[in-house]
């Protein structure tokens, strides 16, 4: 490698560095200060209020409670649905796996706001506007778009012949469920639940049309604090929803890591 | 002896539409009934229509057949691992056939050996214990000394994703006899194995025989495993139809069809005419007459193994002269294309050491062969 290519490459992983963290850096910095107004180059005064208001102020913690829980029941009822029916797609004919498939990517491909009247429409005709339980269906919808494809895929490329020579050695189905298929789907399924928990998580389109203002979730919480000028405010409320996607992102890297031990 | 696994008539089918057969030209589903093509699986055809044999405990049948003959899907059937369109499967006398695979007491064995790969080798070889219940302890017990009697037991303790083939092997076969099966079915373990480790299965598999009193089927296509392996050995024809198993050495020595003769792969075909008068029956070929009391008249192939044929310089015998149009050196054999004064040729198998060249004017001396009348 010449000196040149090895700047070049110093240089490159320098500005991924920045652009990556620029942003995150830049809410930190706004999230514990008071009074930075332009031309200021630095803050005025260090203030941690914003971070104590969004535990301890009751509308901003329902916010985030309401997106905690709507992260994780999205998460787990899109699990639990869209692994039977990506394993049965997949064992299914050609013509089926595509039907399903494009079923599926149709709900992941649809523009948010498209998919938020026609959500919101069939969620009022049920009664349930406005409603923490609306608003999780109209979740569920793109949620199990993406696992149901996710599963899809490993189920395609899943060899199935583990599960005959489980089974041919006396292991009947709840048997190879719980010894086979499970232990080696487990990855798998802790990458739907967090991935299903982020979609859930970063809804603002169709939580804002179904949920009609009545249902407050951290993401709505954040855009009315920006549109209120509350940048300090809107800074932390917005860290708070990066902190799941890093904490999902480094918890997959440890996996990985321990799933290639386990396989080497 | 026990009679452990009864097959009778099992309807083997196969996966796609009816396919017309190259042999005959008939489509080889017409060969069941039409109420029972009626009933087939959607995408099914049948595939060997009336398969019957038993295998007794401790004996092992070699199925022989082609590629695509239906070897896998016979076996996959008994295990219950594809639906059958007719037929029964006893397993010590227990019916079979309508159970699952986990209730049959068969063991199936893939060609590529499946472990599991989140377990270590003693979990794998626990697993068929440890699913009926027995505790961990026992069941480690008992796995480690199915691996040191397969010779294996240094491996208890590694990944299961961390072995090399004949190891896989090895360990898959414990595993399975671990399940103490009444019945254990092998996928073409051998093929697609480089030598050294081919060897090392085969010993595995003698092994595995001593170790295990199960009926045991081996399915290949190649006749010296069959040969290491078996007590006993069937073939299928090209028309689904599975010969008597038999000796392997008496199947060699006698098949009992062309289309077996031509499976085994050891025999020279020299086509020619049987003929029948007062004198009594023969057998012409373009390299001379043979004796053949049994023969029927007409068109006849006659099958001859390398060692049964003797080559000789030209004129030194009272039998037609043939110049040799090509020469091939095989590990165990020559092969010579022959050609006769008329243009006709015919290709003969030779001992090794037989000193044709091509352009050689010779003749052929065939000491025994089979004859296959065709019509």
């Amino acid at each position: 490698m010449t000196a040149r290519t090895s700047s070049l490459r110093l240089l490159s992983f320098i500005a991924l560095l920045l652009f990556a963290t620029a942003p995150l850096l830049m809410l930190m910095v706004t999230s514990l200060s008071r009074g930075w107004f332009y031309p200021a180059l630095l803050p005025a005064a260090a203030d941690g209020s914003a971070w104590r208001e969004l535990f301890t102020d009751a509308g901003r913690r329902d916010a985030l409670v309401n997106s905690i829980a709507l992260g994780i029941g999205t998460a787990l009822v899109a699990t639990t649905l869209a692994l039977p029916l990506g394993r049965a797609a997949a064992l299914s004919t050609r013509a089926v796996r595509r039907s399903v498939a494009l079923l599926a990517f149709t709900a992941v491909a649809l523009p948010p706001v498209a998919l938020g009247i026609g959500l919101q429409l069939t969620v009022l005709r049920l009664g349930l506007g406005g409603t923490l339980f609306g608003v999780f269906l109209a979740h569920l919808v793109p949620t199990l778009g993406y696992l149901t494809l996710v599963f899809l895929g490993v189920f395609t490329r899943w060899d199935g012949r583990l599960e005959e020579s489980a089974a041919t050695l006396g292991a009947n189905g709840v048997t190879r469920w719980r010894l086979v298929l499970l232990p080696l789907l487990r990855r798998p399924i802790a990458d739907a639940l967090a991935l299903g928990f982020l979609v859930s998580w970063a809804q603002v389109a169709l939580t804002l049309l179904v949920g009609g203002g009545a249902v407050r979730t951290l993401p709505l919480d954040v855009l009315a604090m920006l549109q209120a000028g509350q940048d300090q405010r809107a800074a932390a409320g917005a860290l708070a929803l990066a902190i799941p996607a890093l904490l999902v992102l480094g918890a997959s890297r440890v996996a990985a890591r321990s799933t290639s031990a386990v396989v080497a | 002896m026990t009679v452990t696994l009864d097959v009778r008539d099992l309807c083997v089918l196969f996966a796609g539409p009816p396919q017309r057969s190259v042999i005959d030209g008939s489509v080889s589903a017409l060969l069941v009934d039409a109420a029972m093509q009626a009933s087939l699986p959607q995408g099914h055809r049948v595939g060997l229509p009336q398969v019957t044999f038993t295998v007794n405990a401790g004996e092992c049948l070699a199925i022989l057949g082609a590629s695509g003959a239906g070897k896998s899907s016979l076996l996959r059937t008994a295990a219950g691992l594809q639906p059958a369109a007719g037929g029964s499967v006893l397993v010590a006398g227990r019916d079979v056939t309508a159970l699952p695979p986990e209730q049959r007491g068969i063991v199936y064995l893939h060609q590529e050996p499946v472990l599991f790969p989140h377990l270590t080798v003693m979990d794998n070889v626990a697993f068929p214990l440890t699913v009926r219940g027995m505790p961990k302890r026992e069941a480690h017990r008992r796995a480690f000394a199915m691996l040191a009697r397969l010779r294996v037991g240094e491996l208890a303790g590694n990944a299961a994703t961390a072995l090399s083939g004949g190891q896989r092997h090895r360990v898959a076969l414990a595993r399975a006899l671990c399940a103490d099966p009444a019945v254990l079915l092998l996928d073409e373990p051998l093929s697609s194995l480089d030598p050294a480790v081919r060897r090392d299965v085969r010993a595995a598999l003698l092994q595995a025989r001593e170790v295990s009193g199960a009926a045991t089927i081996l399915v290949t296509h190649d006749l010296d495993d069959a040969m290491a392996v078996a007590t006993h050995v069937a073939a299928i024809g090209p028309f689904g139809d599975l010969s008597v198993p038999t000796a392997p050495a008496d199947l060699l020595h006698a098949p009992p069809t062309l289309s077996v003769a031509q499976l085994l792969g050891v025999y020279a075909e020299l086509p020619g005419v049987a003929e029948r008068d007062a004198q009594g029956s023969r057998f012409r070929w373009i390299g001379g007459v043979l004796e053949a009391p049994d023969a029927e008249p007409g068109q006849a192939v006659a099958c001859a193994r390398s060692y049964e044929v003797e080559i000789h310089d030209g004129g030194s015998l009272d039998v037609p002269a043939l110049t040799v149009v090509a020469r091939r050196d095989a590990a165990h054999e020559v092969v010579l294309d022959l050609r006769d004064a008329a243009g006709a040729t015919v290709t003969v198998r030779a001992p090794n050491g037989t000193g044709a060249s091509v352009g050689d004017v010779v003749q052929v001396l065939l000491r025994h062969a089979r004859l296959f009348s065709i019509r």
